[in-house]
């Protein structure tokens, strides 16, 4: 398992340093040193200015190839900081991005962890629901529902949230976001809310679907014959046995808890790190995209090695070679 | 009752007491009733150092830290200097070489905020005097590249200004030991500025290389507020300190005492600032106007009850993040900001025949409007061989037809909901030169006298003679998004009328900036926004010199007229009289029959704010004006609570609706499963 793991870990490196190529180029065939440094410094930057902000933040060196010093080019540079893990300052105000992420990473998993677990044991408990009154009416109500779930936009289930919650009925801040332990609920109340619904229906159906297949099974009939209750086949037998096809989908997930939810943090005014990605791009903050799009592949790459070994973990057939 | 059924009663148990306690106020019930202005921003600060601050939402928050020495009388129009941390505006002295020197003196016992930087300076202490080398130092920080000021430029007018910069840079270049010195032992160490020569502890003299009477403007911008240069040194972001940066330090009405620019600013009033030691001085920059317009008595910002007293009101400002703006108005409707602009979506709804809607005026709203000191335009490059100067007589009619076609008013309506007024000329209201009778004839809607120019140029009906089609155009721009489209789109489709056939050529902004540098553009849309309100800041917009194309300056027309220039260089350095408004009467004729621009609109500041908000007045300048404000928050608060009592039945319903929708469906499976 440990060669696989190496294996693995090496060709997730070279998956890495491709994305750090395309990043550099897609960034700077859109964009230029001079176009970053109006944004920092604003229209009426005189050329000095713009100039001596290039040569402060290290943008006055040649992009691929310098004759007299290879290596002071700003692909260099971009590989050497990305890979030393030293971010460097924010193109768009300074701000160190370490400090930035260290800021960012406290809302994001006040977020994402909560909408994870809740979406994740809510997803399914009613899909064990819908499972077990297979065939019925509830049954069919619970698929119709969920494929209209899954239908709909995040920005249509955002908009109407705030709308319906936050404006006619008032029972949460429409959006914002506050870290005392007194008021924090009320402000993650409705970005909850919405991602829960938001992706309820495609987890439902999906675990619904497992779910059904395992309740088909030998296993599931014998129990049933030995006198097992509903209860214990759905929670002891069935929802073990269907472990595999749910871990692939949540383990995978549980790396980017890290890096927010751009759209829930956007409309919501939540200060995590999927706002700040936002604004990165927004901003043609280029030292912070690359940042966040790094961790974001190295994230990846740890959460597809992480599903391998759970699958080791909890199904003892399988061997990783 | 089972381990899974405790945990679920005790869900639903939190569930319902999370419901039945819900409400929507994003703010602790301790604040209520607390003088707190709430505002949201959308874009944060990209910093808050005051020598390079450069945007409006760093100006909202640094100008409340930094007082400046000069400041805006916030009542008077057109705008006036008054004495801000200086005890007066100071008089031009010309002298016989040609330079000119302002002479400032500070109040006395000044005190910066409390801050631990000062710790520095001298042990256990943590404020000090605001001192006249302070202002030296933040002028020397202006002039050092490292800090990267955006207006290194704006100061080279100071004597000796450039050398100092070289000099720092040199000193640094060669001596790596230098490199590491603090900042300030760096400048004292590279020599003062000659033109800045301090006069014991509250004295300041700034020497001018010529005659600019604007520089008294920079003195009511925070990039001239004095900076200790214990904050520069301390705040350093080594050792788990904060950069300057994001830590400003000031001898204003507030201080910085929370700044998490991603989601929350918080502003607390400075008990150290002059105005609230010192009432007895009865200082301008310190008290409430006396005096104002007619039009502030009739709304109320004449109110006895503030007039003359002490600054400022409220005790703490807080910024709330907002990206999104309908999220923010919503939230401005339902009290919990105490002012707003005005969404696009929702104008028709607040504004109604150019006034607040009854709705909005029945819950207690005021709408303050004012002009703001800018002006967008579309322009011609000038060195363009059909539509600029190489085409002589013929580009002159060509551009003057043109100007005919064009209606500013609809564009306004259309476009910006009518919050603009129709542009005569590059000057707009409240600036020394405008005149409110005066009518540019080329901003008239004329077809019948375009088509003659049109004629006239040898382009009749738009044909272009050589090829028998519309002469064609382009529009250039970088901005591709649809509303702009739309808006160019507009002008198109106006001078389709005329015949001509004018593309839009839309590119990205690096692509249309390419375009600038290498001059091959014809026509575009711009806008200014001044950063002073004298006439300069506008006309030097088509100074020759400042040609976008040759000089990389602001004249984007490339516009050069020898008599212009000649007329703005005897201009720009006059106080306002009787012969500079001549000078600029005679400017604004050149332009009219030129036409390198085709004027659109000033764009007016609608305010909207809450009636429990007193005192408000949009300045249109990036300045601030929260020390003027004051509060009702007894009536704020109950407002809030009567119009954001939470709606709960829905909920029950809900609740009741699942139940009886599913609950059935078990009972039988159930019961079909036990037989």
């Amino acid at each position: 398992m440990i060669a696989y793991i190496v294996r693995r870990t090496l060709y997730g490196g070279v998956t890495v340093l491709g994305v750090l190529v395309f990043l550099f180029v897609l960034f700077f065939s859109v964009t230029t040193p001079d176009d970053i440094a109006r944004r920092a410094l604003g229209e009426k930057a005189p050329p000095e200015a713009l100039a001596q902000w290039k040569v402060n933040h290290g943008y006055d060196k040649p992009a691929l190839w310098n004759p007299g010093r290879p290596a002071d080019t700003l692909l260099v540079e971009h590989f050497r900081r990305m890979l030393t893990f030293d971010f460097g300052r924010s193109d768009a105000d300074d701000t160190p991005i370490a400090d930035r992420l260290r800021r960012g990473v406290g809302p994001s998993l006040c977020l994402t962890v909560p909408l994870f677990v809740i979406g994740l044991a809510l997803g399914i408990a009613l899909a064990l629901f819908v499972a077990f009154f297979r065939e019925t009416y509830i049954d069919r109500a619970g698929v119709f529902v969920c494929v209209l779930a899954m239908s709909i936009s995040m920005l249509l289930y955002i908009i109407g949230a705030q709308y319906l919650v936050g404006k006619l009925l008032r029972w949460f801040p429409i959006s914002g976001f506050d870290a005392s332990p007194d008021v924090l609920l009320r402000f993650l109340a409705l970005p909850l809310l919405v991602g829960i619904l938001s992706g309820e229906g495609s987890s439902v159906r999906f675990y619904r679907t497992v779910f059904v297949e395992e309740m088909s099974r030998d296993y599931v009939r014998t129990a049933r014959a030995k006198g097992c209750s509903d209860g214990r086949i759905m929670w002891h037998h069935v929802l073990r046995n269907a472990a595999i096809p749910i871990l692939t989908n949540v383990i995978i997930a549980i790396p980017f808890l890290f890096t927010g939810s751009i759209l829930l943090e956007s409309f919501f005014g939540i200060p995590g790190l999927g706002s700040v990605t936002v604004d990165a791009i927004n901003g043609n903050d280029f030292a912070t995209l690359r940042t966040m799009v790094y961790i974001g592949s190295l994230l990846f790459v740890a959460g597809q090695i992480l599903t391998d070994i759970s699958y080791v973990l909890v199904d003892p057939r399988v061997r990783l070679q | 009752m089972g381990r899974y059924g405790r945990y679920a009663t005790a869900g639903l148990a939190y569930l319902l007491g999370a419901l039945f306690a819900c409400t929507n106020d994003p703010y602790p019930s301790a604040d209520a009733e607390r003088k707190i202005l709430y505002e949201a921003f959308s874009d944060p600060p990209r910093t808050l150092d005051p020598q390079v601050a450069y945007t409006t939402s760093a100006s909202a928050v640094i100008g409340n830290i930094c007082d400046t020495l000069l400041e805006y009388h916030y009542l008077e129009r057109p705008f006036t200097l008054i004495p801000g941390l200086a005890l007066e505006v100071p008089a031009a002295e010309y002298r016989t070489d040609g330079q000119v020197a302002y002479r400032f003196v500070l109040r006395p016992e000044l005190l910066y905020q409390d801050d631990p930087s000062f710790r520095l300076g001298a042990r256990g202490s943590i404020t000090r005097r605001v001192v006249a080398t302070d202002v030296a130092f933040a002028l020397a920080r202006i002039a050092d590249p490292a800090v990267n000021s955006p207006v290194i430029e704006t100061f080279a007018k100071i004597v000796g200004f450039r050398e100092f910069t070289e000099r720092l840079e040199a000193r640094r270049e060669g001596d790596p030991t230098f490199a590491r010195l603090p900042v300030h032992e760096q400048y004292a160490a590279a020599g003062a500025i000659r033109g800045i020569r301090i006069g014991g502890t509250t004295e300041i003299e700034i020497v001018l290389v010529e005659p600019y009477p604007q520089i008294l403007y920079w003195f009511a911008m925070p990039f001239t507020a004095p900076v200790p240069w214990e904050a520069v040194a301390y705040y350093d972001g080594q050792e788990g300190r904060e950069h300057f940066a994001d830590h400003p330090v000031g001898a204003g009405p507030f201080r910085l005492a929370l700044y998490d620019k991603q989601a929350r600013m918080v502003l607390e009033r400075n008990d150290n600032w002059y105005g609230l030691r010192h009432p007895e001085w009865d200082a301008p920059g310190a008290t409430y106007p006396r005096a104002g317009t007619a039009e502030d008595a009739d709304a109320g910002r004449l109110d006895p009850a503030a007039v003359g007293r002490s600054l400022p009101f409220i005790e703490r400002i807080e910024f709330r993040r907002e990206k999104e703006a309908i999220p923010a108005f919503t939230k401005f409707l339902q009290g919990y900001y105490d002012a707003s602009g005005i969404v696009r979506e929702s104008f028709d709804r607040i504004v109604r025949d150019d006034h607040l809607s009854p709705e909005m005026t029945a819950l207690g709203m005021r709408l303050d409007k004012s002009v703001t000191p800018a002006v967008y335009y579309l322009g011609f490059n000038m060195d363009d061989a059909i539509v600029g100067a190489p085409a002589g007589e013929r580009g002159r009619k060509l551009r003057q037809a043109m100007s005919l076609a064009i209606d500013a008013r609809e564009f306004t309506r259309l476009f910006i909901n009518g919050r603009g007024i129709p542009a005569q000329s590059p000057l707009p209201p409240g600036i020394f030169g405008y005149d409110p009778a005066y009518a540019n004839p080329y901003r008239v809607v004329d077809l019948a006298r375009a088509a003659e120019l049109l004629r006239e140029a040898g382009y009749p009906k738009g044909i272009d003679p050589r090829t028998g089609k519309p002469l064609r155009l382009t529009f250039d721009t970088g901005d591709t998004s649809a509303r702009a489209l739309l808006t160019f789109q507009f002008h198109v489709r106006a001078w389709k009328l005329l015949g001509l056939d004018v593309e839009i050529a839309a590119t990205n902004y690096n692509q249309f900036q390419d375009k600038v540098r290498k001059g091959a553009y014809q026509i575009f849309q711009w806008g200014w926004v001044a950063d002073y309100p004298d006439p300069e800041n506008f006309l030097f917009l088509l100074h020759g010199p400042m040609g976008r194309t040759r000089s990389g300056g602001p004249n984007t027309a490339n516009f050069s007229d020898p008599r212009y220039d000649e007329l703005f260089l005897a201009m720009k350095s006059r106080e306002n009289d009787a012969r500079r408004r001549e000078i600029i009467d005679q400017m604004l004729a050149l332009l009219e029959r030129e036409r390198p621009w085709i004027e659109l609109f000033h764009p007016e500041d609608y305010v909207l704010s809450h009636g429990w908000l007193r005192n408000v007045k949009p300045i249109g300048l990036s300045l601030p004006t929260a020390k003027y404000w004051d509060l009702d928050v007894t009536r704020r608060a109950a407002l809030r609570m009567a119009w954001n009592r939470p709606i709960r039945w829905p909920a029950y319903v809900l609740a009741l609706a699942t139940v009886a929708l599913v609950l059935p469906g078990v009972v039988v499976y159930l019961r079909e499963r036990r037989r």
